[in-house]
């Protein structure tokens, strides 16, 4: 099953590699990813997009936490139909 | 605020002035003082060009502040090789609790420290290690000894700063102490450009990077305590349990957690076996201490917990030397419960009934308060005499009529010896596993191994931090020809600092754990493990090292007087021991293979056992 994470991160020295590197370590394939600076130069969004069961979205989503480096980080759910849809923080 | 102008200096109000707050102080002295402030009392590195100033500043600071009786306050311990003060670093953290500290130089000085650092990652040991880097300026220009170490050890390490920004110096090496020792503990990596190290800075004191997810996540996780609803429904299901069974792992030991799991056993009656990690959280004399578990666990641990009907696990992680078929791992427990300090733990092998993510101790002394409040006392007499039972009837045991001298005779005499006393040191194969399975635990940080990246070489190098760490202990190292082999050049290590460490190689002439592996799986091919044409001569090797004590033991019938000579001799000390190449590890849990279908081997009583079915993954495609 597809999921779309959202990954909040300081704009550290090698923090974009570290997040690259968790999903190669754990073997989480990563289907797609942007990356743009926040209002707060200091802080990137990160949107991600992975392919797995719910367990290994849980795994993912408890590991990323574990990273220093890492402010915050979600999965995202599409809520509503058509031009009401939206992205919203689910709490896996 | 924006964050990254937050990072620039955040200063908690420190409760006293720093005394060297205000002072003009160069990077590296910089660093020298954090380290004395952090309570560095030793450090353990090889020199290099890129470290140099911190090196300087160090000799400087060692000359400044000698103690009354002429020693160094912070004595830079030189290995042969960087992994030597990585596992040296290691050895000291795991035999204090206290975090390590290594400081190596760039490029190669930073990668042999690579293996050190992902074996404290994998053993949860608090490290700090320092790595010279290239100057700033020539960062990622392929210069002299440059290696992207923050790529490297961000994939090995809790985390790894670069430090580009010389005014963040001091902050991030004060927060990478705090990284290493909080939460679930591990290695941090602090990469350090020369121009760094040189630059001119005023010292702060007390200033800290805001960290605001790490810090939120750990506040979180340190004050997660038990309500009351979640101590009943755990309490309650103890309750209704007829064979409960305690499962701890080296987070007992992290946690501190022993004395608290000692009165949760003493208040609730609960046998515990303990991990490989966990071996001293919980003393394996005790009479409900069933020792160790798993793969090469105890006869009578592994059938306890076939037989349990309630599992609590403390602080262990159902790895795959432990819970190698996880489903039909503790096949009989309707309840299993889970206390961890790291979220991701909880669950992550196998589904568990009732998780605590929190700090360890407070929970079970909250869970003991709960329960004496409430008059919980299970009774399990039942349950204790058929523990006993399997204790006597599945003990360990060796081919004792044997000419050959067994290695278990070993371990059991040097164990009659120290009592569980000594602070006990291995390298990794069949002498790891007799070790843990024939010496005695009494407390915890007594045991110091490379228990899930299972490095070879290990042994000598963290038995020379244990001592440091502990000059008045008997500090013995449990070699094996193969491991000691890895990183031999640090027996010399041993007699230039003068350490009473006492040194035993089991030789066995290879590889034989592989060798066991070979025997059952690959039809006795030995590929590479059998060394019976290697001309090393171990004792002379540690003779030319200064050992005046290095002998060899080849006489079964001189085995208790020769470890009691060994073990008497005042200084450095080196025993190698000829053993019965033939020698097992029993009991084995093969891989692929549940408990009921553990090898006891033709020296330790078998329940009558499963047959291996057959297996979907081929035993020859397991590790």
């Amino acid at each position: 099953m597809k999921h779309t994470l959202s990954i909040l991160l300081q704009n550290e020295s090698g923090a974009l590699l570290r997040v690259a590197g968790l999903f190669a370590a754990r073997h989480v394939n990563i289907d797609a990813l942007t990356v743009a600076v926040t209002h707060d130069p200091g802080v990137s969004q990160l949107t991600l997009v992975l392919h797995g069961d719910a367990g290994v979205l849980e795994q993912i989503l408890r590991q990323l936490r574990k990273l220093v480096d890492v402010l915050d980080a979600s999965s995202l759910s599409l809520v509503g139909s058509g031009e009401r849809s939206r992205l919203v923080a689910t709490s896996a | 605020m924006t964050l990254s102008q937050a990072t620039a200096a955040v200063t908690a109000a420190p409760p006293v002035l720093h005394p060297c707050a205000g002072q003009s102080m160069t990077g590296a002295e910089i660093v020298v003082q954090v380290l004395a402030d952090e309570g560095c009392r030793v450090l353990f590195g090889y020199s290099g060009g890129a470290i140099l100033p911190v090196y300087d500043a160090v000799f400087r600071y060692n000359e400044r502040h000698r103690t009354a009786d002429g020693r160094e306050p912070m004595p830079l311990i030189v290995p042969a090789n960087e992994q030597g003060a990585g596992f040296m670093a290691a050895g000291h953290a795991r035999a204090t609790g206290d975090v390590g500290v290594a400081v190596v130089t760039s490029g190669p000085g930073a990668t042999n420290l690579v293996t050190p650092i992902r074996d404290a990652m994998a053993d949860s040991i608090p490290l700090v290690a320092i790595c010279g880097q290239v100057p700033t300026a020539l960062l990622g220009s392929d210069a002299f000894q440059e290696a992207p170490v923050a790529g490297i050890m961000g994939a090995c390490a809790k985390h790894v700063f670069l430090v580009t920004e010389p005014t963040q110096l001091e902050a991030t090496l004060r927060s990478a102490f705090e990284i290493a020792r909080s939460g679930r503990p591990g290695p941090v990596v602090v990469d350090i450009p020369k121009n760094v190290q040189n630059a001119g800075l005023v010292f702060d004191g007390a200033c800290r990077l805001p960290l605001p997810g790490y810090r939120a996540r750990l506040r979180a996780i340190e004050q997660a305590h038990l309500d009351d609803a979640a101590c009943n429904e755990l309490l309650r299901a103890l309750a209704q349990a007829r064979r409960p069974l305690i499962y701890a792992g080296g987070g007992v030991i992290a946690a501190g957690a022993a004395a608290a799991l000692a009165t949760f056993v003493d208040t609730f009656g609960v046998p515990v076996t303990t991990t490989l990690m966990g071996l001293g959280g919980f003393d394996t004399t005790h009479p409900l201490a069933l020792h160790l578990l798993g793969m090469h666990g105890t006869a009578h641990a592994n059938y306890a917990v076939e037989d349990c009907d309630f599992l609590l696990a403390l602080g262990a992680r159902f790895d795959d030397r432990v819970a190698g078929v996880p489903a039909q791992f503790a096949p009989r427990a309707r309840f299993i419960a889970q206390i961890d300090i790291d979220p991701a733990e909880i669950g992550k092998v196998k589904r568990v009934d009732w998780h605590h993510a929190g700090p360890l101790a407070p929970a079970l002394e909250r869970l003991v308060a709960h329960g004496r409040a409430r008059g919980l006392r299970p009774q399990l007499a039942p349950w204790h005499a058929h523990i006993a039972a399997l204790k006597r009837r599945h003990a360990l045991d060796w081919d004792r009529a044997s000419a050959a001298i067994q290695p278990q005779a070993v371990i059991e005499a040097i164990n009659r010896i120290t009592r569980g006393e000594a602070i006990i040191s291995t390298g990794v194969g069949q002498h790891q596993m007799w070790a843990a399975q024939y010496f005695d635990f009494r407390r915890p940080r007594h045991w110091l191994t490379s228990g899930s990246m299972g490095t070879m070489g290990f042994g000598l190098p963290a038995a020379i931090g244990a001592q440091l760490a502990r000059p008045d202990a008997l500090v013995i190292d449990i070699d094996g020809d193969g491991s000691i082999r890895m990183n031999l050049g640090e027996l010399e290590t041993v007699t230039t600092y003068d350490l009473p460490i006492k040194i035993v190689v089991l030789n066995n002439r290879g590889d034989g754990m592989v060798r066991q592996w070979q025997r059952l799986f690959f039809a006795g091919r030995f590929a590479a493990t059998d060394k019976n044409l290697h001309r090393k001569d171990f004792v002379r090797a540690a003779q030319a090292d200064g050992f005046e004590w290095a002998r060899r033991l080849e006489d079964k019938a001189a085995l208790d007087a020769t470890i009691e000579a060994f073990l008497a001799h005042p200084g450095p000390a080196f025993l190698e021991v000829m053993i019965d190449p033939e020698a097992g590890v029993y009991p084995m849990v093969g891989p692929g293979a549940n408990y009921a279908q553990m090898v006891t081997g033709p020296f330790i009583a078998a329940r009558s056992a499963t047959p291996v079915s057959e297996a979907e993954v081929p035993a020859t495609a397991m590790f």
